[in-house]
């Protein structure tokens, strides 16, 4: 009988740590098994991704391809470093493929905030991170 | 004789049988996973579905966690929460499959999972999230999901064009910029009242079944448990459109019920069912549909 208790001490400790992970690294509170999904509007849907490329003669904002849209899925549910450096580090490999000249590239993650009673919408960084074709990285907290 | 242990049930597992074909009916409703997991799920799903030692195997079982814990992991971190569900409660069956009798530790996994699953979905909405209980949520959820369209123009009488104009009305501008003519909020009393309903009717209902699943009181309120979690799967997943959720909370409940409670197995089979055609048939659509033909 004490082992029909393991399922649910696992979904405590799980739950847990997606609390401490909402909090830590932006997580939306909709994923990682913590059971917030229809509690906030700060889910996925209201949280999206800006790719922005630069080299000498190119600054540029991308849309996001659809070959890399489940990176930037990714990115938005969990906007931490490494998520974000995946995506930049995508940005980066097809642009070269596409023999279009990339030194770096910024990730954004932005969500959309309403405001009480009045619900007007505004966007707020949450996350941005850079990605040097030929160097480091660096990343912004929210 | 070790394989037989992980092969064979440890026990009795006839009255646990209808629970495992539904869950592992759900595993086929909605496959999941990458290529390397899907087919593998998809198969022993299918073969507990017709092969009744398959079904009755706690191996399979504790494989069909292992798999639905690898997709978790290969989707990192956009699988929904059931998903998790579902990986707990396969490995709650497997376990319960070695036991001398099925049903009671079965039936105390699903009692738990169900009342913990709820406890944590009550304290985001309560307690952890910024936007919920002053009814940010639903507002612009209704306004904003497509998937909530017809429902809110069947239940609140708002047009297409004032579900278009709203939702205009919900994007953000670029800092800085103004509007010269800014699209207003249609926002009537109905609407209101829909909001504000799903906001605090689902906030009391998940209360009500957390403490209910919970709370160490058994047979004096387990009608009442069973009514609470039927009447939030009937409600809720008429509306929300994630019925693995609705299938494997009603699988849960169904797991707690005695073999002899025979209406009330009855009632968690026909809402499974009901979740089903909930989920094919977009019967809000359809009903506007009908009544704007009908003017």
């Amino acid at each position: 009988m004490a082992l029909a208790l393991a399922p649910p001490a696992l979904l405590v400790v799980v739950a847990c740590v997606q609390i401490v992970l909402t909090h830590r690294t932006g997580l939306t509170p909709w994923k990682g098994g913590g059971f917030g999904m229809f509690a906030t509007t700060d889910g996925t849907q209201f949280r999206y991704v800006r790719l922005f490329v630069d080299a000498p003669d190119r600054s540029e904002e991308l849309d996001v391809p659809p070959s890399l849209e489940e990176l930037a899925a990714r990115a938005q549910a969990l906007p931490s470093t490494g998520q974000l450096e995946r995506l930049a580090r995508a940005v980066a490999a097809r642009e070269q493929r596409k023999r279009r000249p990339a030194e770096t590239v910024r990730v954004e993650v932005w969500r959309i905030d309403f405001a009480p009673g009045t619900l007007q919408a505004t966007s707020r960084l949450l996350q941005q991170h850079q990605f040097h074709v030929h160097g480091q990285m660096d990343s912004t907290g929210r | 004789m070790y394989m037989g242990k992980w092969t064979r049930p440890g026990g009795e597992a006839a009255p646990a049988e209808l629970v495992l074909r539904l869950t592992a009916i759900e595993l086929l409703l909605r496959p999941m996973g990458p290529w390397f997991i899907k087919p593998v799920i998809l198969l022993l799903a299918g073969l507990a579905l017709i092969l009744p030692q398959v079904l009755r195997a706690p191996a399979i079982w504790l494989a069909l966690a292992l798999l639905v814990a690898g997709r978790l992991l290969a989707d990192w971190p956009l699988p929904d929460n059931h998903i998790y569900l579902l990986a707990y409660w396969c490995l709650a069956a497997g376990l319960a499959l070695r036991a001398p009798d099925v049903r009671p530790p079965l039936a105390l996994s699903a009692r738990l999972l169900v009342g913990l699953a709820f406890l944590f979905a009550l304290l985001w909405k309560a307690v952890l999230s910024p936007d919920y209980l002053d009814g940010r949520f639903f507002r612009v959820t209704l306004m904003m999901d497509d998937r909530f369209a017809g429902a809110v123009m069947l239940l609140t009488g708002l047009s297409a064009e004032q579900l278009q104009q709203n939702r205009n009305y919900l994007q953000p501008l670029p800092e800085g910029a103004e509007l010269l003519h800014p699209p207003l909020f249609v926002e009537p009393p109905a609407f209101r009242w829909l909001a504000g309903s799903a906001t605090y009717g689902m906030l009391a209902l998940e209360a009500a079944i957390a403490m209910l699943y919970l709370l160490p009181w058994h047979s004096r309120f387990e009608s009442a448990r069973h009514v609470f979690l039927l009447a939030f799967c009937v409600l809720t997943y008429a509306f929300a459109p994630v019925a693995g959720f609705g299938w494997l909370l009603l699988v849960m409940g169904l797991a707690q019920c005695n073999p002899e409670q025979r209406l009330l197995r009855f009632a968690y089979i026909l809402s499974y069912f009901l979740i089903l055609l909930f989920s094919e048939i977009p019967w809000a659509d359809l009903l506007v549909q009908g009544l704007e033909g009908a003017r």
